[in-house]
């Protein structure tokens, strides 16, 4: 999952979180798709998402606290954005307590998680960017 | 059936596979079938429900679809295996929510349910009692397809 730098919004902070996240969900995307046995991957499968479930939260939290600090008229939007993709990590990680961390449930997550990420920074998050470049007006 | 509806999922493709692959898409000519028929190799289906009700089949060929997820995780990917899979039932999800925010606009409110994704040439699934139409599309990756069946609820 490659970085690009068209993802970027020119805010120092919130980019680099980006940055972390891409470079955490491709590592568990590697791992996840190596051609090692289940297994063995497994721990490092838990760590990786230990590592999301937090960040993500973080992330949320901060990208949040910036729209509302710039006034940013989409904020409402965007936070339900963020707790519509919480809930769904959540269900996710109820269900690989359920099936035990299950190969094909985490490969589903992983295949959602890269697609919704990619998306969401291309897209909805550069509306931040182009707002605060507006000079903060609508 | 009418042709926005079509049109606004086309311009959801055009900006999704824009933003998310950095392809243009370039549509074909539209057709009229007789029933919707999951016959490619990765398919996605995703119901409608509201002001119009049916239902839209995303078709794609095996090949289209690793080299869609490749694009994205810059990995090299052999096979449709569960990652692949909802990678690409996301793509369409994406799509679906893009089409549905352009139907607003035109003065339909929708609502779509999750995508199912149906793997595997000839399962056939055949859902609609009306005709539906059929979008070609064409990539530098390869050509899929778009069916849509919906009425409108008065």
């Amino acid at each position: 999952m490659m970085w690009k730098e068209k993802y970027k919004i020119g805010v120092e902070l919130i980019d680099g979180q980006h940055r972390e996240l891409f470079r955490r969900v491709s590592d568990f995307v590697k791992t996840v798709q190596s051609e090692d046995k289940w297994d063995e991957k497994l721990s490092k499968v838990k760590e990786t998402l230990e590592f999301m479930k937090a960040y993500v939260i973080t992330h949320f939290d901060d990208e949040e606290a910036y729209q509302k600090e710039i006034g940013y008229p989409g904020y409402e939007r965007h936070r339900q954005i963020h707790q519509r993709f919480k809930d769904e990590v959540q269900k996710y990680a109820e269900k690989f307590q359920e099936e035990s961390y299950s190969e094909e449930t985490v490969q589903e997550f992983g295949g959602k998680l890269m697609a919704w990420l990619i998306n969401h920074v291309a897209g909805e998050d550069q509306k931040i960017g182009d707002f605060q470049n507006r000079g903060g007006s609508v | 059936m009418k042709a926005q509806y079509i049109n606004s999922f086309y311009k959801a493709v055009l900006d999704v596979f824009r933003l998310m692959l950095d392809i243009n898409p370039e549509r074909e000519e539209l057709t009229v079938v007789d029933d919707m028929i999951a016959g490619n190799e990765a398919n996605v289906m995703i119901g409608i429900t509201g002001d119009l009700a049916g239902s839209v089949l995303f078709g794609f060929t095996k090949d289209m679809t690793l080299e869609m997820v490749k694009i994205m995780s810059g990995m090299e990917m052999k096979k449709l295996d569960s990652f692949v899979s909802s990678a690409l039932g996301e793509v369409v999800n994406i799509i679906s929510g893009n089409a549905v925010t352009n139907l607003s606009k035109e003065g339909y409110t929708c609502d779509i349910s999750p995508p199912q994704v149906i793997i595997g040439e000839n399962r056939s699934i055949s859902m609609a009692t009306e005709k539906a139409l059929t979008l070609p599309i064409k990539t530098e990756i390869g050509k899929f397809e778009i069916n849509i069946s919906v009425r409108e609820n008065q």
